[in-house]
């Protein structure tokens, strides 16, 4: 169409209105620009001035929001006195209860509003009308965006009548502007300090991660590392495992000839189906070294904070370099070892001479006794220096039997801790031995009743009858030690498809759940709660285990109801060995 | 300012409520092209809870809009309020609602509408 043919086609009320319209669009067309530019409340407060004052001109212009706290910001156009202030803010105040906002305090909401005064914008009248004192008009129209009221735009003059009702109509649709404008700015700051909380928390995180002595391996859902801290990487450098710092990779593609990266792999396998792996010992260094680098390796499953998905997300791996301590531990086992040698010798020797001592004692003794019947009444009831010396080397005897006992148990541990606890197998009735155990360990404590309940008829097995009768002297010991005030201990003995079963019921002070866990720990002492001290030095349970362990049996506790506590342990009808788990060293 | 009128002869709650109900609405239609809906909305909800503790039975404009209000059942939800009673509280709550009114726009508004809504009121109560 061209400029003539166009204009033929609309008369000039039309086109007056077509002008009138494309005024209108064009002047919200500026004021929209200018609230969407706005980056921050500021630059709002500045489009709204320049919105508003384009209509009428006022003293100021003051925005209360509604957020977690009331915000209230004074835009003034000129200066305002005090009581001017006052009165706004209790304008304001009056028109928020309207509104159904919380009740507001007028002192707390002047001391903490902000003055924002942007000069570029601030229309200044004559100099007689610098200051205002008194408020004239007022316009409080509240911010609505999508139904909801987010605050309250406010109007003040000090002239009388300078709002009106067409001019409340433009300065709403303003409003509803700068209150998408503010809502906007409000989301945005939000945001913004979501994400500086949120990138703190990942500084944090990162710190305490390189700052950590343990090394920390995490993988993704397929089990690809894709993250290691300081540590880690400086645990795989001393393994001489080299590695880029910021790449993913297989543990299984960089094994080689190293199997404990096989095992680490495959204990991260379990951890992605939800297992997961606690204080599990890899020897990284080569076994020929005195004391290789060791590793102690925790691995847990990952999932997300929703915990929507069944599968892990993925796995944590903490790796602890305890080579030292593994060194401390050669060390006191040497020290433990070469000391049991060095005191098994001159017990020995104690002992002979104490039970060559006693017999000689005992013989003469014997025969003063028959010379006794033929000394006259007057020198019965004294004690002769003989018997009295014989009492007291029975105490010693009894004491280096103890300390015999003691030095056993150390040499026990020694040649578990050095893998040499050998057996010397033969068949032998277990019954028979369990009635042996318990005829001498009822001889020993007449508070106790123990019971011997044998299931079956026969009990013929290949084993080490010494460790075995160890074991059970062990338990029964046990059992009469933690149960202080006497009662029932019953010994039974059934067979099961695979072996004997022995257990050992007590109706003693039983153990605690977090005793459980390290009972057949090395030196681990089981202590009451009223803090009673048991003798011995927790050693018995731990050379038990090993000595069954050793005939491919198991052996464990349990709680009894309500009392006391059962020890059991299985014994196959012969010693098998049993494959490798994971609880040994890898 | 004119003010409501003041012993409103209505024969039952029905009829109170619907004739109030419509004043509310006269505001609505007035103040809604000013400022907005959700103004409007509030002004009525505000002023019901402002006056719950003097009129108890206002509840039911406190926690529903009042253009979900459906004036038989507030026959049956208030047996025990009597017309008169309720034709106060809901004077009330009109005059609340100008006052609100003046303090968000001053003279601007209230003034010619509450002359309206009395107007309105008024002759819904003559026979």
């Amino acid at each position: 169409m061209t400029d003539n043919a166009y204009h033929a086609s609309y008369g000039q009320s039309d086109h007056l209105k077509l002008e009138k319209v494309r005024q209108e669009m064009e002047y919200i067309n500026t004021i929209g620009k200018r609230f969407v530019a706005a980056i921050d409340r500021f630059h709002v407060h500045r489009a709204l001035l320049f919105a508003l004052q384009d209509l009428y001109s006022f003293s100021a212009c003051c925005i209360l929001l509604f957020d977690e706290t009331p915000q209230l910001f004074i835009i003034p156009c000129q200066p305002l006195s005090a009581s001017f202030i006052q009165e706004m803010v209790q304008r304001i105040v009056s028109a928020a209860q309207v509104v159904d906002f919380p009740p507001l305090d007028i002192q707390h909401l002047i001391a903490t509003a902000y003055m924002d005064a942007p000069d570029e914008v601030a229309q200044y009248r004559t100099q007689e009308a610098m200051e205002c004192t008194e408020v004239g008009s007022v316009l409080n129209i509240p911010l609505t965006v999508e139904n909801r009221i987010i605050g309250l735009l406010c109007l003040f003059d000090e002239l009388v009548g300078t709002f009106d009702s067409e001019m409340l109509r433009l300065t709403t649709m303003i409003a509803d502007y700068a209150a998408v404008a503010l809502d906007n700015v409000r989301l945005r700051e939000r945001e913004n300090a979501l994400w500086r909380r949120a990138e703190l928390e990942r500084q944090r995180l990162e710190l305490i991660l390189r700052s950590m002595a343990e090394g920390l391996l995490i993988t993704d859902e397929k089990g690809m590392v894709i993250s290691l801290n300081q540590s880690a990487w400086q645990l795989f450098n001393l393994a001489q495992v080299d590695i880029a710092r910021n790449q993913s990779f297989y543990l299984a593609d960089i094994a080689e000839e190293r199997p404990w990266l096989l095992h680490l792999s495959q204990m991260i396998e379990w951890a992605l189906n939800g297992q997961t792996i606690t204080n599990q010992e890899l020897t990284v260094g080569d076994k020929d070294e005195t004391v290789p680098l060791t590793l102690n390796v925790s691995v847990a499953p990952l999932h997300d904070a929703s915990q929507n998905t069944p599968r892990p997300t993925g796995v944590v791996a903490v790796l602890n370099d305890v080579t030292s301590n593994k060194q401390v531990e050669r060390l006191k086992d040497e020290f433990v070892s070469v000391v049991s040698h060095e005191l098994r010798t001159p017990l020995t020797a104690i002992k002979g001479y104490t039970q060559h001592l006693i017999r000689r004692i005992e013989r003469r003794l014997q025969k003063a006794r028959a010379a006794h019947n033929t000394q006259p009444a007057s020198m019965e009831g004294q004690e002769s220096p003989e018997s009295y010396d014989l009492h007291n080397l029975r105490i010693i005897q009894s004491q280096t039997d103890h300390l015999e006992r003691l030095v056993n148990d150390l040499l026990d541990l020694s040649q578990v801790q050095s893998g040499q606890l050998t057996l010397h197998c033969d068949t032998f009735n277990l019954a028979e031995l369990l009635a042996n155990c318990v005829h001498s360990a009822q001889a020993s404590s007449e508070q106790h009743t123990i019971l011997l309940d044998i299931q079956t008829p026969e009990s013929a097995v290949v084993a080490d009858r010494e460790r075995i009768a160890q074991v059970i002297g062990n338990m029964l010991d046990n059992a009469i030690k933690y149960s202080p005030h006497g009662g029932q201990v019953t010994v039974n003995l059934e067979r099961t498809e695979e072996g004997y079963r022995v257990t050992i019921k007590d109706e003693g002070i039983g153990i605690t759940p977090e005793q459980l866990d390290h009972i057949f720990e090395r030196f681990y002492r089981v202590r009451n709660t009223t803090s009673r001290q048991y003798a011995g030095v927790g050693l018995g349970l731990y050379v038990s285990k090993a000595i069954i362990d050793s005939h491919g049996g198991t052996i464990g506790v349990f709680n009894n109801s309500p009392i006391g506590a059962t020890f059991y342990f299985t014994l196959p009808f012969k010693p098998v060995s049993k494959p490798l788990q994971l609880s040994e060293s890898l | 300012m004119p003010d409501m009128p003041d012993h409103p002869s209505f024969v039952s709650r029905k009829q109170v409520t619907e004739v109030y109900l419509k004043a509310i609405r006269l505001i609505d239609d007035r103040v809604t092209p000013l400022l907005g809906k959700a103004t409007t909305r509030v002004l009525v909800q505000g002023a019901a809870k402002r006056l719950i503790s003097q009129y108890p039975y206002l509840d039911f404009l406190a926690k529903m809009a009042y253009a979900d209000i459906d004036p038989s059942a507030i026959q049956e939800q208030l047996p025990d309020v009597s017309p008169q009673e309720l034709a106060a509280g809901l004077n009330a709550l009109l005059d609340e609602c100008f006052h609100g009114l003046r303090e968000l726009t001053g003279n601007i508004i209230a003034p010619p509408l509450h002359e309206e809504v009395t107007r309105h009121i008024q002759q819904q109560q003559q026979p």
